[in-house]
């Protein structure tokens, strides 16, 4: 119960702080300094941005690197209404839309003291789109045709269809490499470069070192072309095991972790150093019914091909009480294949509502029936039981596993539980082996995703649809909304294709964490961006007075 | 003297291929695979995927895999690692060292402390002392690593009168602007937790077969000589029994290489401590094949150089096996 009440506590506080601390820029741009320590989980795994997989990587590639322009905490990806310029300080669309030309900001410097360029921004597309590099980013970009450069201050993008991502997909997947400290280098060589670990960007942080399975460390770039950042020194200290990670925040060895659980979350109740931001999830987790048989993918699954015995099911669980159990308050249960953060989301979508009456009623009428002493429902003399593979590394998956597993026997029907570890896991879901599947999807800003992860695109062998969900009204409803220009419209097309598969039930949605992260007091920050809490790094600041013996450490040059 | 040494590194050799041929077929074989991760991203289409098997040739048949493997291992090329990205002997030159630091002070350690232990034990046999130091050892010895690694952790928390860092090897925000020798004291400061943990654990065993050894020896005729002819109880043990009760002791130096790894492979996942452990822990987890396979050849090699090393030790204890060579 005191678990809870603090737990409570901190929530109430980490909601007030969720928009920021009002930045007093004044004191900060007259006195910079600080130094900010993240414990992080993973370490990097190369810091090229066009190979980069880790999200360790991604943060430190995306500080030292710059995009062209930066979109906005909003998320709305239409257009280019909600982006600010950056590395380019204008732009102007073609009068048919199929270009769009970057004015890039002439102090722009690489940290070598080269000037960046508009050949850099052509060389940087072709870097990404080059299949040899087989950047996993590449896909992001496939609606640009090419990327020019008519002067040296003017890059122009080309594309081969109107989309209303064109200008995300210039400017989000991309950050701008320097041409001439790559040249020469292509293909496998790029990430045996020595450039791989000690990049030299154009962002407001510089690089400094990187010690393999320690740490890495940035330094503010003082003369950068969008001016000095506050901190001094930025840090990501690696720390692999949780405990460690929580331990160094809690004992002041860290300034900053992320993804903290529930029990970190109480345990922060006594830290009056120490506080808690929430910001808007963009996961939701869920179980994957798969439609096909494993065994031979042309007949349809025995029990889950059947869209009322999926329905059935859903209404079988109750997803409110598993969010409550499994994560207290830093979750919701999933609207559907979506997250509240994207503004194209609608939260009023009817879901299947949680009813075990009316699934055993159901149940009933599809001729699935208790019959034995075993209270399992079973129709033509087949059980009604199927297998759910969960991934073993995820704790909360397993438990809300279990829980399920127990809400399903109320109405008659049998899940079993296969734990794998996670590569195991991967495998047996690629090669749709499975009934169903504990998964989980993490969504980048734009939710052009759909189309691969639940579309008949993705249905297919190769793709992520790996339950085979099949709806061509869906289909068709998605790619009206990908294409709608106005927010409003592409939200109202988006909420009609999301009603289609929430009905078909090709999955139960359970649950869309919410991000909780926790900064020690001394850092002071603007409002976190929810898909990248970093990209506002360098307007963070640390006032004089707070400063304590790390702060006044100065970078190595 | 060559001839045995020569034969012992061929066995070695035997073992380490033997071990990596078992390990080569048996890691391709498990469900997995190395771009699990990037299969976890919708993004990351199939045909970038298949590029990439291409590209690391995970996309031949097993066999061929092995005879490529083989070929590159025997021109010194041990592979490209899938999750470090760099080459894999790049990655072990920056983690090897520091298991080794860790495992040579603990085995230093622990040697120094259960001999120690043992001695102080059979001075007076079935004393409070002996009774205490047996109780003790029995429960270190009874620990599992990563628990005794867990409550070093909230000791050093609690406590924090010595300051010792709970986790990592260096002090991120300081290490790069101090000295020589604020750098070798900052890592020092940083092995204090890890070193410990594994000295404690292996000490009890030390210290629990070199007891049972020295009592063994201890009604040995010579040493009823010794105390006959007025040598003290002290020298009598340190410097007449010790020698002859090493044996035992010498055999378990040669078993701790083994457990000294595994125990390193908790502990520096309890610790931050950049070593093999993590190594070994990612590269299973992420199917990184030519980062497990090196690091599995590399453990054989300590493995059984640690049992050579050992056999060598026997020799200068007993000069008499020596000569039987």
């Amino acid at each position: 119960m005191r678990q809870l009440a603090a737990l409570a506590a901190i929530l109430l506080t980490a909601i007030a702080c969720e928009g920021g601390n009002k930045p007093s820029l004044g004191d900060a741009a007259a006195t910079p300094g600080g130094t900010l320590v993240i414990a992080s989980a993973g370490e990097p795994d190369v810091l090229f941005p066009p190979l980069t997989a880790t999200i360790t990587g991604r943060q430190i590639t995306e500080l030292v690197y710059d995009h062209l322009a930066d979109l906005g905490n909003s998320l709305n990806t239409v257009g280019d209404a909600d982006f600010k310029p950056h590395l380019a300080k204008s732009w102007a669309w073609s009068p048919d839309s199929l270009s769009i030309q970057f004015h890039l900001d002439p102090a722009a410097k690489w940290h070598d003291g080269v000037p960046v360029r508009a050949s850099d921004v052509a060389f940087t597309y072709a870097i990404y789109k080059d299949t040899a590099n087989a950047s996993p980013l590449a896909p992001l970009i496939a609606d640009i045709d090419s990327v020019t450069a008519p002067d040296s201050l003017t890059a122009v993008f080309w594309f081969n269809k109107r989309s209303p991502l064109q200008f995300f997909e210039a400017t989000n997947p991309m950050v701008i490499i320097p041409e001439h400290a790559l040249h020469g280098i292509r293909g496998q060589t790029l990430r045996t470069a020595p450039f791989a670990r000690a990049p030299i960007g154009s962002g407001r942080y510089r690089f400094v070192e990187w010690n393999p399975g320690s740490s890495v460390e940035i330094a503010a770039d003082r003369a950068n072309y969008l001016g000095r950042p506050n901190l001094n020194r930025v840090i990501w200290t690696i720390a692999p095991d949780p405990n460690v990670a929580f331990t160094r925040l809690i004992g002041g060895e860290a300034d900053f972790l992320e993804q903290l659980t529930p029990p970190e979350l109480s345990q922060l109740a006594t830290h009056n150093d120490i506080r808690v931001v929430l910001l808007p999830g963009l996961e939701y987790n869920f179980i994957q019914f798969n439609l096909r048989d494993p065994k031979n993918a042309a007949r349809p699954h025995d029990v889950l091909g059947d869209r009322g015995v999926r329905r059935a099911l859903t209404m079988a669980v109750d997803r409110s009480r598993i969010v409550q159990s499994v994560y207290d308050s830093l979750a919701a249960p999933a609207l559907g294949p979506t997250v509240r953060a994207y503004p194209t989301t609608d939260t009023t979508l009817q879901e299947i509502p949680y009813s075990p009456d009316d699934a055993r009623r159901l149940l009933d009428s599809l001729g699935w029936r208790v019959t034995g002493a075993d209270s399992i429902r079973r129709r033509n003399g087949h059980p009604l039981e199927f297998t759910l593979t969960v991934p073993g590394s995820s704790k909360n998956r397993v438990n809300m596993a279990v829980i399920i597993q127990d809400q399903l026997k109320q109405v008659g029907a049998k899940l079993n539980i296969d734990k794998l570890d996670y590569a195991a896991f991967i495998t047996r879901e690629t090669q749709r082996k499975f009934d169903a599947m504990m998964g989980g999807w993490h969504v980048d800003a734009s939710p052009a995703g759909i189309r691969q992860t639940w579309g008949s695109a993705g249905a297919r062998a190769g793709g992520s649809n790996y339950g085979s969900y099949t709806n061509a009204a869906f289909d068709a409803q998605v790619d009206s909304a990908l294409s709608s220009m106005t927010l409003d419209d592409r939200r109202a097309r988006f909420k009609r294709a999301y009603q289609t598969i929430i009905d078909d039930a090709p999955a139960i949605w359970l649950a869309e964490p919410k991000s909780a992260v926790a900064i020690n007091h001394r850092i002071h920050t603007p409002a976190l961006r929810p898909d990248s809490w970093w990209s506002s790094i360098g307007e963070w600041w640390v006032p004089p007075a707070e400063r304590i013996a790390r702060d006044s450490v100065n970078p190595r040059r | 003297m060559a001839r045995y040494l020569l034969g012992r590194l061929l066995q070695v050799a035997v073992v380490v291929v033997l071990v990596a041929t078992i390990t080569f077929f048996l890691i391709h074989l498990a469900p997995g695979d190395p771009f699990a991760e990037a299969v976890a991203n919708p993004d990351v289409t199939e045909k970038v995927r298949a590029h990439w098997r291409e590209a690391y040739g995970l996309d031949r048949p097993l066999p061929e895999q092995y005879v490529k493997y083989v070929a590159s291992i025997a021109r010194g090329d041990l592979g490209w690692s899938f999750s470090a990205q760099r080459p894999v002997a790049d990655e072990l030159r920056d983690k090897l060292p520091n298991t080794m630091f860790l495992m040579a002070l603990a085995l230093l350690g622990s040697f120094a402390v259960g001999i120690g232990a043992a001695v102080l034990q059979v001075m007076k046999p079935g004393s409070l002392t002996d009774r205490v130091i047996g109780g003790l050892s029995l429960f270190l010895f009874s620990l599992p690593e990563f628990w005794l690694a867990l409550m070093m952790i909230f000791l050093a928390y609690r406590f924090p009168i010595f300051h010792i860092p709970i986790g990592g090897m260096i002090d991120s925000t300081a290490h790069s602007s101090l000295g020589l020798g604020g750098r070798i004291a900052d890592v020092a400061r940083h092995a204090v937790l890890p070193v410990a943990t594994l000295t404690l654990i292996l000490s009890a065993v030390v210290a629990r077969y070199q007891r049972a050894a020295l009592l063994d020896v201890l009604p040995a005729e010579y040493v009823k000589t010794a105390r006959a002819k007025g040598v003290p109880e002290r020298t009598i043990v340190r410097h007449h029994a010790l020698r002859n009760a090493l044996l035992p002791t010498i055999s378990l130096f040669g078993l701790a290489f083994p457990a000294l790894l595994t125990g390193a492979v908790y502990v520096e996942k309890v610790f931050s401590w950049p070593g093999m452990g993590q190594v070994i822990i990612n590269s299973i987890g992420s199917r990184d094949y030519p980062l497990l396979m090196a690091s599995v050849i590399v453990g054989s090699i300590v493995v059984a150089l640690g049992s050579l090393l050992a056999d060598l030790l026997y020799m200068v204890a007993d000069p008499r096996l020596a000569y039987d060579r």
